[in-house]
């Protein structure tokens, strides 16, 4: 499949594959059609490849990034949800949430070596090369996994609390930290002994970490409240809610620590945060209802999984510091305007429902996806 | 009401096991090829418009809840 750059954005035209423009301090490079639902990315620095999983297809998308196009397709357990690449062993771990299980590729061979189970609906992982460990959030099992990456054997199995997906490691303070999204906590743990060491009251839907080891701080988001809380590791308190975009859902650091990328489900971006000064320098458009998100260390570039359009973006962070304008959300065009008419299909009743049936109601539209 | 979009797939299916977890029993309507969420420029979910008696936008976005309640207190002249 080739890379598309058809987008709504009349800035961005039909059949273009690169967007450049001065006034925007950012680039888009590509928009990768991939599987359904891809919510996790990693990637293959040596290969020049990405890892993308696909959780509503039950496979991991392979893309060239060098062609951006796909080379592979992969199945795996059922949902993966999460993944990750160790570049040691150049295996891939998906976390396979309807399985239950880590399913375990070849980067090399883009075969599946085996997989391994694991506690109730895994939906986030994380692999630390030093300890080499990869710890698994278990959501249903309100636990988390363990596991030798070498060995491939599961060295501990943690209590957590329920909705555990998201995992974050402090080297400096030899912590693991567990994100929990329904209970909107945080467990805090030795790296060691497993033992718990604190807990953390969040915001509402606590689903991804990113942690800056040399401020002593973690960046945690919390997607339904709108947030990122900012945790000082040392006190283990939350400091400050940082607000961004639209429902964010996905983080993760950028190779310079200066700066952090949030995708925001709700608005099609990614914001980019200050670490030092919280505030939002810019907001990036990619696809529609993106998640996962990751920094390609080869050339710095933002990739990102967009559930909704069902592609992975490729964009480039153009701002070398934070700009001297902050960043302004632009509203709808359609406020202030009748809403178009429409007709759609009531699930419940299969008639044509229209914007008649609500004549002179207030009324709200709820546009939302199952995933 | 809630307007399904963007499953890639059936979306019946996926819409029972959505109302079915949360318990929803309100109205829904399916726009499985998001062509009205197109037309308004919905780039990501949650996305709430608040439309008023007479047809006009008086809300877009307000994924946060405290957004939300201040769209519905605006509508309602609160």
């Amino acid at each position: 499949m080739a890379a598309i750059g058809e987008r709504d954005d009349p800035a961005f035209p039909v059949g273009a594959v690169c967007r450049i423009d001065s006034r925007a301090p950012w680039r888009q490079v590509a928009e990768i059609p991939v599987g359904l639902d891809p919510e996790g990315i990693a990637v293959d620095v040596a290969r020049r490849r990405a890892f993308v999983a696909c959780s509503r297809s039950d496979f991991v998308s392979v893309v060239d990034l060098d062609s951006h196009e796909v080379v592979a397709e992969i199945a795996t357990g059922a949902e993966p949800i999460d993944i990750g690449l160790d570049e040691q062993t150049g295996r891939v771990f998906t976390a396979d949430a309807h399985s239950d299980q880590v399913t375990i590729i070849d980067s090399a061979t883009l075969e599946v070596e085996t997989a391994l189970p694991v506690g109730g609906y895994p939906s986030g992982l994380t692999h630390v090369p030093e300890y080499r460990r990869l710890y698994v959030g278990n959501s249903l099992g309100s636990t988390m996994s363990v596991i030798d990456l070498d060995t491939l054997e599961t060295v501990a199995t943690v209590d957590a609390e329920p909705g555990a997906g998201a995992i974050g490691v402090d080297s400096t303070r030899r912590l693991v930290v567990c994100v929990n999204f329904v209970a909107a906590s945080a467990n805090f743990y030795d790296v060691d002994s497993f033992e718990e060491i604190a807990r953390l009251e969040l915001g509402t839907g606590t689903c991804a970490i990113g942690i800056v080891p040399e401020r002593g701080e973690a960046f945690i988001v919390n997607s339904i409240a709108g947030t990122v809380s900012r945790v000082d590791l040392e006190s283990i308190e939350v400091v400050e809610e940082i607000r961004t975009g639209q429902a964010p859902v996905g983080l993760t650091v950028a190779p310079a620590h200066d700066r952090i990328y949030v995708t925001n489900r709700g608005a099609g971006t990614v914001s980019v945060l200050g670490v030092a000064d919280r505030c939002e320098w810019s907001q990036i458009p990619v696809g529609n209802g993106p998640g996962g998100v990751v920094v390609d260390p080869h050339d710095g570039r933002i990739l990102v999984a967009n559930a909704g359009s069902q592609t992975m973006s490729i964009v480039e962070d153009l701002l070398a510091a934070k700009p001297p304008a902050p960043v302004v959300e632009e509203s709808s065009p359609w406020l202030g305007n009748r809403l178009p008419a429409f007709a759609l299909e009531d699930y419940w009743t299969g008639e044509r429902r229209t914007n008649h049936d609500w004549a002179e109601k207030k009324y709200i539209l709820n546009f939302f996806a199952s995933w | 009401m809630l307007v399904d979009i963007w499953e890639g797939t059936e979306p019946r299916p996926e819409v029972e096991r959505f109302c079915d977890m949360w318990g929803i029993k309100g109205p829904i309507l399916l726009d499985p090829g998001g062509e009205l969420a197109t037309t308004l420029g919905v780039r990501g979910v949650p996305t709430n418009v608040v439309v008023d008696s007479d047809g006009t936008i008086r809300a877009f976005g307000a994924a946060r809840l405290d957004e939300l309640e201040q769209a519905i207190d605006s509508l309602y002249g609160r």
